[in-house]
């Protein structure tokens, strides 16, 4: 089957603002849409900028809007778009470099705000910093992150401003505030209830349906939301 | 200044489904409410202090139902979202469902807001 392929295109060098092109390429339906780039870049057009890495939605490399809405290049199949032109765009909210490439500098930015590692300054024990199951299950679901930006990028809070921490950096906070071994939940909690912080999420979910890794986003928001108004991690 | 209107307008086209629908009728719906209350005040102290007939065409527009039906939509719709956000930042294990109950808001809203516009409509053919 022929697809095409809609891509929002941008050089610094010679484009005073971002334009579509359009490519034809011969497709399977379950090709991915990373493929299709592929193809675009190796056969039509080497000058095409995008970032991949593992190709197989862990590094989190190829977040972009695909039709419309953020999700990984290559987790996307083709037959799953059910559409015959399919619509590729950068980021949003994140400074445009070239083509799908966007800068993701204040992206880290956020993310290193939040001391997002484990915080313990006791003697460690003689073996393990030990953890029940059900410790560990408390904050399961945020250890999925693989810092793709999807979520924070497709944010309207986070469009509106930048400075807002974002919905990826909550959840990396998250991780280590509900960890039992940690001990900066305090200092994380009071950086989170900032201006900048949780209270900028408007419980919109459009990160929860952006996450390629289905973590409950806006769910790990509410929790911490709730752990700053109470005070409380239970 | 422009990447950041460039930013707003692709956002608008940003496909995130009912609950983003939601939040821009949630943010429409205060607008008009600011909108509706500047219009009553202004229009009242314009009629009180100055007999200003351009006060008494401020009430005519917003006694109008072309006014008054989607300020009305707006209106009951915000308050309704903003009980299913108390609902949801209170208790945070139901954001797990956050789908069914955006399904719940709307089936509260409807008949709500059919009773308001039957109420337009019965005023517009009895001819008050």
């Amino acid at each position: 089957m022929e697809v095409k392929v809609k891509i929002l295109r941008f050089n610094p060098e010679t484009d005073k603002r971002p334009h579509y092109q359009t490519f034809r390429v011969e497709a399977e339906p379950t090709d991915r849409v990373l493929d299709l780039l592929e193809k675009i870049k190796g056969y039509q057009d080497g000058s095409l900028a995008f970032r991949r890495s593992c190709a197989h939605g862990i590094c989190g490399s190829d977040a972009m809007r695909i039709n419309g809405m953020n999700r990984l290049a290559c987790k996307t199949l083709v037959k799953d778009l059910g559409k015959a032109t399919i619509t590729v765009e950068p980021l949003l909210g994140l400074p445009l470099i070239k083509d799908l490439i966007v800068d993701m500098e204040p992206f880290f930015e956020h993310y290193e705000s939040v001391m997002p590692y484990l915080v313990n300054d006791e003697p460690p024990p003689l073996k393990e910093r030990l953890q029940s199951p059900e410790e560990r299950e408390r904050f399961d679901d945020t250890t999925k992150c693989i810092l793709c930006a999807a979520c924070t990028t497709s944010c309207p809070s986070f469009w509106a401003n930048g400075r807002y921490v974002g919905p990826a950096a909550i959840v990396n906070a998250h991780r280590f505030i509900f960890d039992s071994r940690d001990r900066a939940a305090a200092e994380r909690l009071r950086i989170l209830s900032d201006q900048f912080g949780v209270y900028r999420c408007h419980t919109i979910f459009n990160c929860t349906l952006a996450c390629p890794r289905d973590i409950q986003i806006t769910k790990a928001i509410g929790e911490v939301k709730k752990a700053i108004a109470t005070g409380s991690l239970d | 200044m422009t990447a950041k209107l460039r930013t707003s307008w692709q956002g608008l086209r940003y496909r995130g489904g009912g609950t983003m629908i939601a939040w821009l009728l949630h943010r429409l719906g205060g607008l008009a409410m600011v909108v509706f209350v500047g219009m009553h005040v202004f229009a009242s102290f314009l009629t009180q202090q100055f007999g200003s007939d351009v006060g008494t065409a401020m009430n005519i527009v917003y006694q109008s139902p072309y006014f008054q039906a989607p300020l009305y939509f707006l209106i009951i719709f915000h308050a309704l979202n903003g009980l299913r956000i108390i609902l949801l930042d209170t208790f945070p294990k139901l954001l797990e469902y956050q789908r069914e109950v955006t399904w719940l808001q709307w089936i509260v809203f409807l008949p709500l807001y059919g009773l308001v516009v039957f109420f337009i409509i019965a005023r517009i053919v009895s001819g008050e």
